[in-house]
């Protein structure tokens, strides 16, 4: 897992994106591929702020409550 | 027919259209036009006063029957009988013959003389009946009060007010003297009562004797069509003048005064006539009764429908006044908005409904501003009306609704992450969603309607708001493993020791639940949550900022381009962009690894602006001189923002200026022709000094709010941890509680407090935090992402229909 994971994700999604803008149907289309698009990009952002801020955490998580055997 | 253009991303094209109609079928015309709900008709006599229109007379007279009806509607609803509802596509197919609506007008005239009527005479009946009711029981009541009061004689003393009584109860020694009786009996509102008494004490000085008795009924009032309770009362007392007194007090206070005889066979007959007479009253006021309703139910089959053909008559003739007429008065001359691929629509029905008598359809040039029409079905429509109650926008310029389907719901959505809660609305909005059709016929309330308008907003939210639960890792509060941790506990130590785990991984999606219940929790997910926030607010106003850009392509303003977009472009960027992606940068760098002490972001961009050139932790090498270019490419933006439109502008209009100058001699006559054109709306002329105030307006709202509007996105921090928080302290003072106690408290315990958690959960967190967070969203949307491209200065696109015309009344 390192940061390259963002950018193949950042492709995957890039393709889906592409898929929709060609296969949005008739009826509609601008609605189609304007909301699905960017729906799924901000989909794609939130997940990728997400994981970019956990990948070099400067805080590591702290307890005291925890008990040996669990 | 060409393929019709979607009319959401810009407002749909739309084309000024002339119509002459011959004036034999003009009626028939627009009829059908406005059944296409198509043409938004221009006033042509804007300066023409209402009462001086064409079809003033044909208004009025259905105004009258439109009273009428309302007047027909009021009394049903007295009565509570419901109108019938009619399937209205066929019956209202073809517009009504001109002799089907006289004969409507006539009917209704007829109808309200009738129904007037017998409302009049059953009034009369009421009154009669009330007053024959008091009556009669102020006959009884001065028989009951005799009756008492002869019981008691033997017993009582000689006083005078005893002898009184018995002289009158013989009829014999005062007769003489009081030609009617010598007592005055009536019926008074209960409330009253005690007024009157007091009045004829302090007036009379007690020399009178006062008594009073409740009616065994509510007595039925026709005036206030209310029921009220009353008292008849008897008042004894000496001498004509204070009687006369009496009376006037009396009438003062709204009693009834009643000639009761003084005798007892006398009043035995007089209750005999009265009872008869109230029997017959009762027979005739029944029949009254049942003729007005049968009369209003009649009415109540038809009215509906009479009242759409009068309201859809009315809405002709409206249009109609709209309307020129050429010289000879026989053709109607139209002039109305329509969206350009409509245009053939409109040749065909126009076509169709005259059959012999040209009607000729010119499509004109115009410079006037066309009216805005987004098309919208009924997924986009609750989303338009989000960003219409903000402002129109100005004709084919980018539509913001267009993009709010998916902003607005998600940024709402970032501020309201729960997988349950997101769970909850969102299954609150598919039950309106999938009950569409039947919640759509029913008659809602205020907030219930704003709900079923706004269930694919709702339903958005809410899946959207799972999304973002799930990546938060937030479920009631509690978290979820999906996936392995990124985070391992060491394996041995001591109870009570304060340990930190250690990173083997990363989370794959969303916030790794190893954090959960963590003391340093809150220092992680603020954190995270303010850079989110920051870069997502950073995301939305650059995605919203180039829209200005489409704006100004589109409409081939190349100095707004370099003018305004460019310099504010690279101000944004150079400063805000810069700091998201520093942000980036330092996520993506293992600083433990290299061995350096990680730079705090917020510091770097303050000591950007307050010491240049200096930089005290390094978060990349070259940092110092790309933070000083940045700083100056920044500081030349600002002037570049503000000097460069104006000063074109100036330079343009003293260029008109001189070529106007050589013109002028020549061209005088045709330039005050071209002037006095018409009409209602006046280009008006831009000055230089107007551009250069609306520039420096610009300029600094501009860079000011760069500031202020990434700094209001904190708000999606703000309120993304305030509904975590609450959600943890609810459950921990709620249900949580209930999972220590075993036994039959516990099951009490754990059933009562859930109830009293989940229902908290819904009031609370889902439906107040939930209208909390939308109204965060809208602002982020009406303010921060509109203000970088919006106009809003169009005017709606409102055609000539027959949809809800009585939406008012029924």
């Amino acid at each position: 897992m390192s940061g390259y994971t963002v950018l193949i994700v950042f492709v995957l999604v890039a393709v889906l994106c592409g898929v929709t803008w060609v296969a949005a149907p008739k009826e509609n289309r601008t609605v189609w591929r304007s909301s699905v698009i960017l729906g799924i990009s901000m989909c794609f952002l939130m997940w990728a702020i997400t994981y970019l801020s956990q990948l070099h955490p400067l805080q590591a998580p702290r307890r005291a409550d925890l008990r040996p055997e669990m | 027919m060409s393929e019709k253009e979607e009319g959401v991303f810009r407002s749909a094209e739309m084309s000024l259209v002339q119509l002459y109609v011959p004036t034999e079928i003009s009626r028939e015309v627009l009829y059908d036009i406005g059944k296409l709900n198509l043409i938004q008709f221009r006033d042509l006599n804007s300066k023409i006063s209402e009462f001086q229109r064409s079809f003033v007379n044909e208004l009025r007279k259905l105004d009258n029957v439109e009273r009428q009806y309302i007047f027909f509607k009021n009394e049903l609803d007295k009565k509570s009988v419901e109108l019938k509802k009619y399937p209205y596509e066929q019956e209202f197919n073809k517009i009504c013959a001109q002799s089907d609506i006289d004969e409507l007008t006539e009917n209704g005239q007829l109808l309200e003389d009738r129904v007037g009527q017998l409302i009049e005479s059953l009034y009369n009946l009421y009154e009669k009946e009330k007053s024959l009711k008091q009556f009669k029981y102020s006959v009884q009541s001065v028989d009951n009060f005799f009756k008492l009061n002869a019981s008691n004689l033997p017993s009582s003393h000689d006083n005078e007010h005893d002898h009184l009584l018995n002289n009158l109860e013989s009829g014999t020694q005062y007769t003489s003297e009081m030609n009617t009786s010598s007592f005055i009996s009536g019926v008074i509102s209960r409330d009253k009562v005690q007024v009157l008494q007091q009045i004829l004490w302090r007036v009379l000085r007690g020399n009178l004797f006062y008594y009073t008795e409740e009616l065994p009924e509510l007595i039925y009032d026709a005036k206030s069509e209310t029921k009220v309770a009353k008292n008849t009362f008897i008042i004894f007392s000496h001498g004509q003048l204070i009687h006369q007194r009496i009376k006037k007090i009396c009438e003062s206070l709204d009693c009834d005064l009643y000639n009761v005889d003084s005798t007892e066979d006398l009043r035995s007959q007089q209750l005999e006539e009265i009872n008869g007479n109230l029997s017959e009253l009762d027979i005739v006021l029944d029949q009254t009764d049942v003729a007005l309703n049968s009369e209003l139910i009649a009415i109540s089959k038809d009215l509906s429908k009479w009242w759409e053909i009068v309201a859809r008559e009315k809405a002709v003739y409206k249009i109609m006044n709209r309307c020129d007429y050429d010289g000879s008065r026989k053709t109607l001359v139209a002039e109305g908005w329509i969206p350009k691929d409509e245009i053939d629509t409109l040749n065909s029905t126009v076509k169709q409904t005259s059959n012999t008598l040209p009607i000729i359809v010119n499509i004109l040039e115009t410079t006037r501003t066309p009216p805005t029409f987004h098309r919208t079905n009924k997924f986009t429509a609750a989303f338009q009306a989000i960003c219409d109650a903000y402002g129109v926008a100005t004709y084919r310029e980018v539509n913001p609704g267009l993009p709010t389907v998916i902003t607005f719901p998600f940024m709402f959505a970032i501020m309201f992450g729960d997988l349950g809660h997101g769970i909850i609305l969102s299954l609150a909005a598919l039950a309106l969603v999938l009950n569409e059709k039947k919640i759509g016929a029913m008659k809602r309330d205020e907030i219930f309607d704003m709900a079923y308008s706004g269930r694919y907003i709702l339903l958005l939210m809410g899946l959207f708001s799972i999304y973002t639960g799930f990546l938060y890792n937030d479920v009631f509060s509690k978290s979820m493993s999906f996936f392995n941790s990124g985070w391992k506990w060491p394996e041995e130590f001591e109870i009570g020791d304060n340990i930190s785990a250690e990173q083997i991984g990363v989370y794959p999606i969303g916030l790794d639940p190893a954090w959960h219940g963590t003391e340093n929790n809150l220092l992680f997910t603020n954190s995270y949550k303010m850079k989110l926030s920051i870069l997502m607010g950073y995301l939305h106003m650059s995605y919203s900022y180039v829209f200005s850009l489409v704006n100004y392509i589109h409409f081939k303003s190349m100095i707004d381009i370099l003018g305004n977009f460019v310099p504010g472009l690279l101000f944004m960027q150079g400063i805000f962009g810069y700091l998201s992606l520093c942000i980036v940068y330092k996520w993506s760098i293992d600083w433990y690894a290299i061995g350096k002490q990680p730079p705090g972001l917020l510091n770097m961009l303050i000591s950007m602006f307050l010491s240049p050139g200096t930089v005290e932790e390094p978060l990349y090498s070259g940092q110092a001189s790309i933070q000083v270019i940045l700083l100056i490419v920044a500081l030349i933006c600002v002037p570049w923002l503000l000097l460069l439109k104006p000063l074109y502008f100036k330079r343009k209009f003293d260029q008109e200026a001189k070529y106007k100058q050589l013109n002028d001699d020549s061209n005088d006559e045709s330039l005050v022709e071209s002037h006095e054109g018409d009409d209602d709306e006046e280009h008006e002329e831009h000055t230089f000094g107007d551009i250069m105030i609306h520039q420096v307006i610009h300029t600094i709202e501009f860079c000011l709010n760069c500031v202020s509007h990434t700094a209001s996105y904190l708000r999606l921090w703000a309120l993304s941890l305030a509904h975590a928080q609450l959600s943890t302290v609810l459950w921990t003072m709620t249900i949580g509680n209930a999972f220590g106690a075993t036994g039959i408290a516990g099951v009490l315990m754990t059933v009562l407090l859930f109830g009293m958690w989940f229902i908290l959960t819904v009031v609370i967190l889902v439906v107040m935090e939930g209208t909390s967070a939308m109204l965060h969203s809208l602002r982020l949307h009406w303010v921060e992402s509109m203000s970088k491209f919006f106009e809003g200065e169009g005017h709606p696109y409102e055609p000539f229909g027959f949809e809800g015309l009585l939406d008012e009344y029924i």
